[in-house]
This record gives structure tokens, sequence and C-alpha cells, in this order.
């Protein structure tokens, strides 16, 4: 049967981060933000609770932990600074290819390379995007391309995802700082590399594949966070502003759009959170995945801009965070594929299956 | 319904087009990037003058009433302006919103006192209209600044917020009550001109979008503006019409900001059109699909746009499609800009592509001049008679 519930020990896990992100990230997003990357205190903090090796094996000195405690940190980080969530992370995107296709002791080598504190290893989806596909060159022993924008002004390891193979570059990687439209404490940078060595190579369709769909609930459950975050602020800024007389939650066309953005997000994260138990079951997840990114990107388009609405015209202004989060969702669902490669990849796996959605397939069937 | 436009009209979008390609869009950019409005000294404000901007439409001591031109082509310079760049366009030194109160109600006193340096200005002259407070923006009728009676002068005290332009402005026209009890009647509007003590400090805020104009807050502490800076003069407000005359404002506003809306939305499409045509991406569904729904709803927005200032051009009423128009050519504006950063893939993050610039700017359409929310309760007052 599908359990949805954390249990004690993932519920202990996503306190945790909820305790880092009010402590350390909460007080400083401002400065991280100006300083493009979390303070060191915050990196200490966060490696010592064991967040930095959240789903690294343990055989690689990870935490070992699944998918579905990754998608709780995640949306518990991201729900106080996104920007942080993904600068605090030194494997982030990287990781899937590198251990879905890779193994173990690959994904130890990873970790060792980004073992010191602000390191950063970053992982890209490639084959979904125009401008980053035209000047990838990644035949042969070494690697050409360029990347036109990553959340990171550091790149110890660039992993990149293409169709069933996965190349690990981690020398002659040339960046570039640009402005960023949001996540400005991680960084933003274009990324370029010209017959860049190969650390690794691998080729696994399989693995591919499931690299492709953790990274997805990574980006997705980001997208919780964000979402939260905005919806949370709008609802208690709604019902403390008055107009006419009353809160304007009490108006009924807030009323209803503060519940239809509380809707959307619900349901995004069971989504979310059903998909992360089929991976952490090994079952088939691509499809399960992939929806729950393309539910959480679509709900975005609207909560976004929405919970600046709530706000009028104090929202399009910096002295609150919804402007903020409107950026921050908006970037985040161009990162690892966007909205159209999801929807293809799960069309397709859907496809597969006369009834995909029958009851009872969910402990059946294997990856 | 008839949209045609004559000759004169069409020279002058022509030449709006220029100006917008080679001036107005880059210092848009300019200022985006530098992330402040322009600065007042900013050589892009003198060659706004020298090509003949920042004019009154008011004729001079003695003149006939101004007409000022057909709805329609107004729209369509609104439309090709905001194309260009909507913040460098409400930027652009003039009268601005408040001409339309002046030349409405002023006296011919204060049309000469207040629009008169707009004649034929000598340098870069700004005005703006203060009706937006820190806890009333929507619920115009619950502004609190209070303007208190004292011998031939009126005191003002309260806070302003969002202001466009106020801290360069000549003169800023303060929406303010008599009695904050009193809702609507008791408001009356008044002068407030550029120094006099107890106005300020101002405080530009920091926008997500739309930076190349200044969005201010400031607090008036006991102004004194002489009985002779009330906007229509005392008599008029005898006869109860204060409000309306902020109204009117608000009125004529609607189509332009949805014509903004149009021209904003219309330069996500054609970006999104070069961007796909250099990343060969033109032959993709999913790519034509996102241009056919931009270019369909922003055509359906321009429609809805110019029937409301057709109506207006005929004098006849147009309180609902107005609304209708501004409503959703704001929403389509912000659809448009969201698929479009879909198409930029990752270059959408990279916050230097001017669809990204689109996508935060567009956020301001469905809230300035009356929220979306504001529009549909106006045009749901005329459809189902929803009570106020
Ligand atoms: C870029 C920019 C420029 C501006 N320039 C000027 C200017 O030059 N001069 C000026 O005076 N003002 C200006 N404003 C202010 C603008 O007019 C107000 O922001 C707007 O009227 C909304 O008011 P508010 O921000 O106080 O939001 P609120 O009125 O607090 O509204 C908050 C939310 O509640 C909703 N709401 C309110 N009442 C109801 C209801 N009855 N039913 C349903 N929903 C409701 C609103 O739609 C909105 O979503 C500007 C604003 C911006 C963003």
């Amino acid at each position: 049967m599908l359990d949805l519930d954390p249990g004690d020990e993932l519920g202990l896990v996503a306190d945790t981060a909820r305790k880092l992100a009010d402590d350390h990230l909460g007080p400083a997003v401002r400065i991280a933000e100006a300083a493009r990357q979390p303070a060191a205190d915050v990196f200490a903090a966060y490696t010592e609770i064991g967040l930095a090796g959240l789903e690294l094996p343990e055989s690689a000195g990870g935490a070992g932990q699944g998918a579905l405690a990754r998608v709780l940190v995640n949306e518990e980080l991201a729900a106080v600074d996104v920007g942080s969530a993904l600068a605090l992370d030194p494997l982030g995107l990287a990781l899937y290819p590198v251990v879905e296709m890779g193994g173990e002791s690959a994904a130890a080598e990873l970790a060792v390379g980004c073992a010191e504190l602000g390191a950063r290893a970053v992982g890209v989806l490639v084959g979904a995007d125009a401008q980053m596909d035209e000047g990838m060159d990644l035949q042969g022993d070494v690697a050409s391309g360029s990347v036109p924008w990553l959340p990171a002004d550091r790149v110890d390891s660039l992993v990149l995802l293409a169709g069933e193979s996965m190349l690990w570059i981690d020398r002659g990687i040339d960046l570039a700082p640009v402005r960023g439209m949001g996540l400005r404490a991680a960084g933003a940078s274009e990324a370029s590399f010209r017959d860049a060595p190969l650390r690794e190579r691998f080729v696994d369709a399989a693995g591919a594949a499931r690299a492709r769909a953790r990274g997805r609930l990574y980006v997705a459950s980001l997208l919780l966070g964000v979402m939260r975050a905005a919806c949370d602020f709008s609802r208690d800024y709604a019902q403390e502003r008055q107009a006419f007389g009353r809160p304007i939650a009490h108006h009924q066309a807030l009323a209803f759009l503060i519940t239809d953005m509380q809707m959307a997000l619900d349901g995004a994260r069971l989504l979310v959170h059903e998909a992360a138990w089929r991976i952490d079951r090994r079952l088939e997840a691509s499809a399960a995945a992939a929806s729950a990114y393309a539910q959480c990107i679509d709900a975005a388009r609207s909560i976004g801009p929405n919970a600046v609405q709530i706000l009028g015209g104090h929202g399009f202004v910096a002295d609150y965070p919804v402007e903020k989060h409107m950026r921050e969702a908006r970037s985040l669902s161009l990162l690892w594929g966007g909205f159209d490669a999801a929807i293809d990849e799960a069309g397709r796996a859907l496809c597969r299956h006369p009834s995909p959605l029958a009851l009872g397939l969910e402990t059946g069937e294997r990856a | 319904m008839d949209f045609a436009i004559d000759d004169a009209t069409r020279k002058r979008l022509d030449v709006a087009r220029e100006w917008g390609r080679k001036v107005v869009r880059p210092v848009g950019i300019e200022a985006d990037v530098e992330g402040r409005p322009i600065p007042v000294g900013h050589p892009f404000f003198e060659r706004c003058i020298e090509r003949g901007e920042g004019r009154t439409r008011w004729g001079g001591p003695g003149s006939p009433p101004a007409t000022g031109g057909s709805v329609i082509a107004t729209l369509l310079l609104a439309e090709e302006l905001a194309y260009w760049d909507r913040g460098v366009m409400i930027a652009t030194p003039g009268p601005g919103l408040p001409e339309q109160s002046v030349l409405g109600i002023g006296t011919e006193e204060q049309k000469e006192r207040f629009l008169g340096p707009f004649l034929d200005p000598d340098r870069p002259r700004w005005a703006c209209f203060a009706m937006t407070e820190p806890s009333a923006g929507s619920d115009a009728a619950a502004i609190r600044t209070l303007a208190r009676k004292d011998g031939d002068h009126w005191v003002l005290n309260g806070a302003k917020c969002f202001i466009g332009g106020a801290s360069r402005a000549d003169w800023i026209l303060v929406q303010a009550s008599v009695d904050p009890t009193k809702g609507r009647a008791a408001q009356r509007a008044f002068f407030v001109e550029r120094g006099v003590e107890g106005l300020g400090p101002f405080k530009i805020e920091k926008k997500m979008g739309l930076k190349a104009y200044e969005s201010t807050s400031f607090s008036l502490q006991d102004v004194r503006v002489p009985a002779a800076n009330l906007l229509g003069g005392e008599e008029r407000y005898e006869r109860k019409a204060g409000f309306k005359a902020a109204m009117q404002t608000f009125n004529a506003g609607r189509p332009i900001i949805a014509a903004n809306a149009v021209g904003m939305a219309r330069a996500v499409l054609d970006e999104s059109i070069r961007f796909a045509r250099e990343h060969d991406l033109l032959g993709q569904d999913r790519v034509r699909d996102r241009v056919e729904v931009m270019a369909r709803k922003t055509r359906m927005a321009r429609l809805m746009c110019l029937r409301a200032g057709w109506l207006a051009d005929q004098h006849r009423a147009n309180i609902v499609e107005a609304s209708m128009s501004k409503a959703v050519a704001a929403q389509v504006c912000q659809e448009a800009a969201t698929l479009g950063t879909e198409l930029l893939g990752l270059g959408g993050g990279r916050g230097d592509h001017l669809i990204e610039k689109l996508y935060r700017d567009a956020k301001a359409m469905d809230i300035v001049e009356g929220t979306g929310q504001i529009q549909r309760m106006i045009i749901a007052r005329q459809l189902v008679g929803l009570p106020r």
C-alpha cells in the first residue's frame, strides 16, 4: 500500500531541516543574497547535522537516506531560502547520475571532490534546452559546450546527463557570473568548457531514467517549499490587511484564490511524495516523478504571481518576500530540463501501459 | 466599430516606433540592469524635451477645453511605447496622471500655475498624483491623510506610497480627507509643491520590475498649502464633487493600462519568435503552441482594449468594457511572459533576457489603476448587480 506517512525517523529529519532553516537561513537571507552565498557558519551547521550527505550511500560516508527524506528536507529549506538550499548542498542534482549510473564508488569520489565547505557539484540535464544543446559536443574523451545559466558561482564538478549517457567534468570549466532572475544566494553563472577532459563517462539507460526522476523530485520539492512560503505569507497577510471594512481574505474573490492556491500546493505535494515513495521502493517512477515535477511547475505558474497579487502594490516591492518567491519559482521551473521534457517523458512512459493508473499496480511492478 | 486611424496618427506611431527602438528600450534595459530609476540628470530626459515631449495638452490661458484627440490613437501610442518599455514611458517628463483632473476641474488660475510651466518646458518637469497610502490602496475611500483648514491655508498630515515620480515632481496632487470617517464625500485634492516644509523624506521603493520610473513613499507632516491649492477651488467641494475628481483620473486610465499590457505581451511574443528562430525551435509543436497562445490572447486583449476606446470616442458608456480590457490584458501579459521564459530554457534564469525583464514588469499591470479583483467588482456590479 502507498504509505505517505513519513514516520518518526523522517519526521525528525524534516524537523531538523526546519530548525536549521529557521535558525540559520531565515535571519540571513538578504546577507546571503548580497554575498551570493550563505555564510560560513551556515555551511558548518548544515554539514554538522548531516544534511550534506543526506542521500549519499552509507558506504560513501553519507546518511543513505532516500528520495522521501530529500523532498522533505528540500521543502523545509526552500520555504525559507531556496537559493541557500541550493548553495548548501554540495552534491545537488549531480549526485543522481553519478550514483545511479556509476554506483556507490563513483558517488564516494564525487563526495570526496566536494568535501571542502562551499564546494559544489552541479548537475545539468542536456537535450531539452535549445540554447544549451546547440553548442554541446560530448563525443570522445573531451567535452565542449556551455550552459547559459547555473545557480552557482563555484563548480567543482559538472555532471551532464544526456540521454543514456552521463559525463562528469571536473577540470577546464570557466564560469562567468550573471545576474540571475532569482536564487541569488546560490550564485549565478554561465559555464563554458572547451575540450574539457572527462573525469568519467557512464552509459546506462535505466540508471539515467532513475537519475532524471530523482532530479525532477529534487527540483519539484524545492518548488514546493517556495510555493508554501508564498501561500503562507500571502494568506497571513490577507488575514491582517483590511480593505472595504474587513480583512481582504474575507472578500470571496481572494478567499477562493487563497483556497485554490492551497489546493494546488497540496495536490502537487502529494504527487511529489508518492513519486518519492515509489523511488524509495525502487518501483517504476519515471512517469510519476515527471508528472510531479510538471504539476509543481504548473502550480507555481499561478501561485507565484498570485501571491504578489494578494499583496497588491506591496507585493511588487522587495520589502516583502513574495516578489522573490515569484521570481524564484519561475527560475526553479527552468532547472533540470523544464516543463516540456517532463511531460514528454511522462507521456511516453504512461502510454506503455494500457491502464497506467489502474489500482493495485503500485506494489506489483518493479523498476 | 471602426478602429481606423488617420495619417497623422500613423505618422506618430512610426515616430514612436523609431524612438522606442533607438532610445526607449535601451534606456529601460539600462535602468533594469542598474536597478534604479532613470536619474533626474540623465540625458534621456533632455532628449525628451528636445523632441517636444513633456508638454501639457492645455492650450494656454483662455484656450478652449483640450480635447485630447481620439482615444483609439492614444491607446495605440500607449501600446507602441509600452512595447519598447513601459517603465520608461511612465518616467517620461510631463504633467502625467493628474493632468486630466486639472484640465477637468482645475480653476483657470490653477491651470495657469500648475500646467503653465509645462506649456513649453525649459527643462524636464514632472507632476504626479498621490492617492495610495500604506494602509489603503484599492479601498480609496479609506485614505487617512488629513486635511485641516487653518485660516487661508490647509494643513496636510499623512503618508503616501508607490507614488510615481514623487521625489522629482514639481508638484504632487495629493488626495486627502477633511474627515476620514466620511469616506469619499470628504475627500479633496491639493497641489503640494516641491520643497514645501514637512513634505518627505522620500523613499524610492525597490521594485521587482518597471524600474525605470520611481515609485516613492513619503509623508506629509503639517504641510501647509494655500487655500488656492485646493483642486477646483472651495466652491466645487461645497457641491460634493470631491471623490469623483479622483475617480475620473482612474476611469480615463484603464484602457491605457490595458494597451500598455498589450504592448508588453506583444514584446514577449516578438522576442519569443526571435529566440525560437535563432535557436531553430520554430519546427517544434510545443514552441509553436506557445507562440500561438501568446498571439491569440494578445490579439483578443487588444481588441477588447480598442473596443473600450472606441466607445469612449463615441461618448458611450464603457465602464464594463474598460474594466474588462484592463483585467484581461494584465493577465494575458503575465501569461505570455510566463510562457516566454519557458521557451528560453536555462537562458531564462540568467536574468539578462528581455523576456525575463518583461516577466517581472508584467506583474504590476494587474495591480496599478485598480487591481484585477477591483475591475471584476466593477464589472460584476454592472453584470449581476453585485452590491457595494
Ligand atoms: C508600480 C506601481 C505604481 C503605482 N503608482 C501609483 C501612483 O502613481 N499613484 C498612486 O496613488 N498609487 C500608485 N500605485 C498604487 C496602486 O494604485 C495600488 O497598489 C493599488 O491600488 C492596490 O492597492 P494596495 O497596493 O494597497 O493593495 P490592497 O488594496 O491592499 O489590495 C490587496 C489585495 O486585496 C485585493 N482586494 C482588495 N479589496 C478587495 C475586494 N473588495 N474584493 C476582492 N479583493 C480585494 C486586491 O485586489 C489585492 O489583491 C502604484 C502601484 C504600483 C505597483
